[in-house]
């Protein structure tokens, strides 16, 4: 009894001497963050809530075997090494690929990476005969690997990767598979356990969470990537999805970091020296047109005419100019623009002789409807953007209605497409989306095959040139090719017009005076490890 | 005596006072009726604050009827360039919207959205309630029963949690929305208009014209209507505010109006971001939806003493 | 007494009943995917079909009505779709933290309440009265989350006295003054309706109880202030209380506006997500909870103002 006392004041002593010593200004640093998602996403190893749930829940705590280059502001991100050290395809079979993986990484409870591991991770989503193989993990991750069919272990450190048909797109896809601690999934062998103590590989350690109010987090010292370490002790993330409550907050020092401020906010916290982060990312804002036969929109000339009706300078300072107009899917400088042959721009004299051309005009007035969201993660200001548009349209002689549904419900719309009776005969949907990659921003569009049910060709887009695009896209396994023929893809997408580009978004951050170091990446994942507190 | 009722469940509605009750030494043989009516006239015109709150409500509403007939500017209309002007502009009396709509305008069109959500359902609500709770009270018995009992299941759930679910199940728009607030305001109508109605049946007069041969349907438009409809009338008025509220909130949580329409609880939503840029305006359909609600409560306060005979 | 007792405790077993089936076929209504909440945008209608087997959401609706059922009333809500927690942790958790914020609202409202409502009826007619009167309205016609809104604009904003958010610095209740500076803002926000319908009821009972002819009488015959006092509070005491009881079913069940605008972690805030995520065991759960709370405390409410106010013992 005795002796045991002792001990536990010897280790405390001990705790605090080495806590001392890790901290030469004395306090412990914490960085606490405001995110927009509703509820802490999914600490399973595979987040919910979209990409901000793995931008907060996924990539903190988690690495997966390719990861996004997070640490330029300037240049496209693109996809780098991580938990693998290099990859190819096999020359003679291009549905196998040999990925290398990293040595000598350890999770936070002190166990290996190793094949094992890896292949542990491949099977929690596609092999249905183990214990560890989870219906909910499935949802978050197998619609963002479509063509992912299973993992063998070669060696320790070499694994193959097999998919169902030659996929050149798989290295950005694996950078959703997050690799989980399989020794502390066996402690419980259960997910909803595991999720209460999650363990990855991640810079930062699990501390605590208090569902629906908080995460903490504190920096992984062993982190492989010594570059990577935190520099802060502590991060706190803390789910707001009311705007203004996320600004109030910011603005009475209960965080030090909020997640999209409303641009309304913005004047103000910048006047009060609160820094102001924004840079585009690839998050596009959209009307996506049912070109399905019969509909006005089967006609180009009609889409084309939209997609000139519309000043996007009207809508940026809307949105206090933290957007920029889109021309395309991507942005113009990106390696996937290529160049069209039709320029997105605002022009509404063409548009009007556009629509005259189809058949419109001042005695015929084209009516439409669009199914839109008063408010959902990730969507802008939906109502007062939708309302500008609508005011631009009337303009050049288009009537707009709005189905204004809950946002959930559009998602789920989204998915069962044009034809649904969901869509309650709608012309055109509004949903923001990622084109990180290019089975995001391109395939799951505009491939025939992509319709309900199988993906989100909400418009029934059915262009033979367009399949045969995406599908040398897909098969062109060098970067270099993959991006020419991804260029090809956009360059048909913005000339045939299917969707409406109106902005792209700039993910603006606000941050507190204390806060130094954070580089806003072009992409949808940022680096907390660069950020330290003052 | 005004006594409030025992039965106090209907105060779970803001219902601004206690359920009117009825009470038997008022109750009126049907000739009576146009003597009394006249008072409770009289009465509430010389009650300056109902009165001036009724003229309130009047312009609200002539000016929300009449206003494409007003010169006012285009309630859809904006320009991107001059939105969020502060209260007070040039040209823009109460200042623009985040569109750069005229809030003038878009406060005044914005009446009918509001006061149709406002009113529409505690009409509803008061035409269904006071036939169940009337049909209970007369028939009694089983049936009585078997209504009052369906209607207590309803009242098992504080009605912002009702019409919030009910709404949230349902989805999102202007019918849903008043669909909902419908279901939450039967239950206490109906509830009045039965306590009333039981009473009613047992007094002398109604036991008279029974024994005299009078059908149960002239009972039921003579001296029961006759009886039931006013406290059933003044507590139907106190829910309006009440329903004014609710549908705003359902619009604030996002179950409300679509736009481009001017309604004032839409309005406050989509102007809160604005509350850092341009407090005042932000502050406008809050305002609006707050002094309308008074009036509606102090006209029903006003109506509530001029019908209490005993005074 | 005893058999008004057995009564009502009888009635209250099939509504109890009728609100379960109330609470089940309601997140039925609605349209859009049950699964909707754990789906990330563009997962396929056949992978959906699958999740639903394992949900056993595939089953016909009077059967997933029958299990759910046997599990609630064993006291296992089942287990939330989008988060995988059981519905039971989840909403004692916001239950306790809405109880908190209740509590405090109950508080502030009840006690200005009283003293309005007293002082008003006993100086009826004066400007006193007039401005209570007047205060109550406006309590009752104020959209309150908007004054909550305004109020965190106020004080956390400019003024930078009170926080704007959230339940606590930790995440966790304690009974601190640094938790305390945070349910200050919402408890009055959500202790305006209550204040102004109390002030409203006592104000109307006092008048009334003083200007009743036993009263004049007791006061002609030398009864002092005090004791006169005495029989207001008595007489004003069992509708009081009724009132005041059915308020904190109110504050328990109508918290929702609230809770949202402050982010306070209750069950207003629970049942809001619950909606918007489609989360149907998590949906059913909290309004089950909620429900059964409001019946159980109509219930109390009724049986204390019959005992103390043997004149409306119905039974």
């Amino acid at each position: 009894m005795y002796c045991s006392l002792l001990l536990k004041r010897a280790r405390l002593a001990l705790a605090s001497a080495l806590l001392l010593a890790a901290l030469p200004a004395g306090a412990q640093t914490t960085l606490r963050i405001g995110m927009t998602a509703a509820d802490i996403p999914a600490t399973t190893s595979q987040p919910d809530s979209g990409f901000e749930g793995n931008r907060f829940a996924g990539l903190t705590l988690f690495d997966a075997l390719t990861l996004w280059d997070l640490s330029s502001a300037e240049k496209p991100s693109v996809v780098i090494p991580g938990l693998a050290e290099s990859w190819a395809v096999d020359a003679k079979d291009k549905t196998k690929w040999v990925f290398k993986l990293r040595k000598g990484v350890k999770f936070h409870d002190g166990t290996a990476f190793n094949a094992d591991a890896a292949i542990f991770n491949f099977e929690k989503v596609l092999d249905k005969s183990k214990p560890h193989y989870d219906a909910r993990l499935v949802a978050q991750t197998l619609p963002r690997m479509p063509t992912l069919k299973g993992a063998t272990k070669v060696d320790d450190y070499t694994i193959i990767v097999e998919t169902s048909e030659p996929d050149a797109f798989l290295p950005f896809n694996l950078t959703n598979l997050f690799m989980a601690s399989p020794a502390a999934w066996a402690k419980t062998r259960s997910w909803t356990e595991f999720a209460k103590a999650p363990v990855g590989s991640g810079p930062w350690k699990f501390v605590r969470l208090v569902p629906r109010e908080r995460l903490e987090l504190e920096k992984f010292t062993g982190y492989w990537n010594k570059n990577r370490v935190p520099k802060t002790d502590r991060m706190v993330l803390i789910p707001m999805p009311e705007p203004n409550t996320r600004v109030a907050a910011l603005l009475s020092g209960q965080v030090d970091w909020i997640e999209a401020p409303p641009s309304d906010a913005i004047p103000q916290l910048r006047s009060k020296g609160y820094q102001i982060t924004s840079n585009p990312y690839p998050h596009t804002w959209p009307w996506q047109l049912n070109v399905a036969p019969g509909s006005p929109f089967a006609d180009k000339r009609v889409r084309q005419a939209l997609q000139l009706a519309v000043d996007r300078e009207g809508l940026r300072r809307l949105l206090g100019f933290n957007a920029i107009a889109a021309k395309g899917v991507v942005f113009e400088n990106h390696p996937w623009f290529g160049k069209p042959k039709f320029e997105v721009k605002y022009d509404p004299v063409t548009a009007r002789k556009l629509l005259a051309e189809a058949g419109y005009g001042p005695g015929k007035r084209l009516k439409m409807k669009v199914q839109i969201s008063a408010s959902g993660s990730g969507q802008m200001q939906p109502i007062a953007m939708n309302e500008y548009i609508q005011q631009q349209l009337k303009e050049i002689g288009v009537d707009v209605e709005f189905d204004v549904i809950v946002w959930e419900t559009l998602f789920n719309n989204w998915r069962l497409g044009a034809k649904d009776p969901a869509a309650r005969g709608a012309d055109a949907i509004n949903v923001s989306f990622a084109w990180q990659d290019p089975f995001f921003g391109f395939a799951r569009f505009y491939d025939s095959r992509m319709v309900a049910p199988r993906s989100v060709n909400w418009g029934w887009i059915q262009d033979a040139e367009m399949d045969k695009l995406v599908a040398k896209a897909r098969g062109s396994f060098d970067a270099k090719a993959r991006d020419i023929a991804l260029s090809k893809v956009h360059e048909r997408a913005v000339e045939e017009s299917y969707f409406l580009f109106w902005v792209h978004d700039v993910g603006p951050r606000a941050l507190s005076p204390k806060v130094k170091g954070f580089v806003q990446a072009k992409n949808w994942f940022q680096d907390f490890s660069t950020v330290s507190m003052q | 005596m005004s006594m409030p009722s025992p039965a106090t469940s209907e105060l779970d509605l803001r219902g601004a006072a206690p359920a009117p009750v009825f009470d038997p030494a008022t109750a009126l043989v049907a000739q009576a009726t146009r003597g009394y009516w006249r008072t409770v006239l009289a009465r509430i015109l010389r009650d300056k604050v109902t009165v001036a709150c009724a003229l309130l409500l009047l312009a609200i509403v002539l000016l929300a009827v009449f206003a494409p007939l007003l010169a006012l500017a285009d309630p859809f209309k904006g320009s991107i360039l001059r939105r969020l002007l502060p209260i007070g502009s040039e040209g823009f009396l109460l200042g623009t919207d985040e569109l750069g709509r005229d809030m003038l305008t878009r406060l005044i069109y914005g009446g009918r959205l509001s006061l149709v959500m406002g009113i529409t359902p505690v009409i509803n609500a008061l035409l269904i309630g006071a036939f169940l709770g009337v049909v209970g009270g007369f028939m009694g018995g089983k049936i009585n029963t078997l209504i009052m009992r369906t209607i207590d299941v309803f009242y098992a759930f504080p009605s912002v949690l009702l019409a919030v679910a009910i709404s949230g199940a349902l989805g999102a728009g202007i019918f849903n929305a008043m669909v909902a607030l419908t279901v939450v305001f039967i239950p206490p109508v109906a509830r009045v208009a039965e306590s009333v109605t039981t009473q009613v049946m047992s007094l002398d007069f109604v036991e008279a014209a029974r024994a005299s041969g009078a059908s149960s349907f002239t009972i039921i438009r003579v001296h029961i209507l006759g009886n039931v409809l006013g406290p059933v009338f003044i507590y139907a008025t106190s829910l309006i505010s009440v329903s004014m509220i609710l549908a705003s909130g359902l619009s604030f949580l996002g179950l409300g109006t679509k736009p481009p329409e001017p309604e004032w609880g839409l309005m406050l939503n989509t102007l809160r971001t604005a509350i850092y840029l341009n407090p005042g305006v932000a502050a406008l359909p809050g305002a609006m939806i707050f002094m309308v609600s008074i009036c509606f409560n102090m006209m029903s306060d006003g109506l509530r003493a001029a019908m209490d005979v005993t005074q | 007494m005893f058999y008004y007792l057995l009564k009502r405790l009888a009635l209250v077993i099939p509504i109890a009943l009728s609100v379960t089936i109330v609470c089940f076929s309601l997140v039925y209504i609605a349209p859009g995917d049950p699964l909707s909440a754990i789906l990330p945008s563009d997962a396929s209608i056949e992978l959906i079909d699958k999740l639903k087997k394992d949900y056993g959401l595939d089953k016909p609706i009077p059967v997933q009505y029958a299990i759910w059922l046997g599990r609630a009333v064993q006291g296992d809500l089942g287990t939330s779709i989008a988060t995988g927690r059981p519905v039971n942790a989840e909403l004692g958790r916001a239950i306790f933290n809405t109880l908190i914020l209740a509590l405090f609202g109950s508080l502030i409202g009840f006690s200005l309440g009283l003293a309005f409502g007293t002082i008003a009826g006993y100086r009826q007619g004066t400007w006193i009265d007039k401005s209570v009167t007047a205060l109550a309205v406006a309590g009752v016609s104020v959209p309150h989350y908007w004054l909550g809104m305004v109020m965190v604009i106020v004080f956390s904003v400019y003024f930078n006295m009170l926080p704007a958010m959230g339940a606590g610095p930790g995440g966790d209740w304690i009974w601190d003054a640094e938790h305390l500076k945070y349910v200050v803002l919402p408890a009055i926000t959500i202790s305006v309706i209550p204040t102004a319908i109390v002030t409203r009821t006592v104000r109307a009972l006092v008048a009334d109880i003083l200007g009743r002819e036993f009263v004049i009488a007791l006061r002609a015959k030398g009864l002092t202030d005090r004791g006169v006092f005495w029989h207001v509070v008595k007489n004003a005491a069992p509708t009081s209380l009724a009132v005041m009881g059915v308020q904190l079913g109110y504050l328990m069940g109508g918290s929702i506006l609230v809770e949202t605008v402050f982010s306070w972690p209750g069950s207003g805030f629970l049942l809001n997500t619950a909606i918007f995520q489609r989360d149907i065991p998590l949906l059913q759960g909290t309004i089950l909870a909620l429900a059964l709370f409001f019946v159980s405390l109509n219930l109390i409410v009724d049986l204390v103002q019959t005992a103390l106010d043997p004149r409306i013992r119905r039974a």
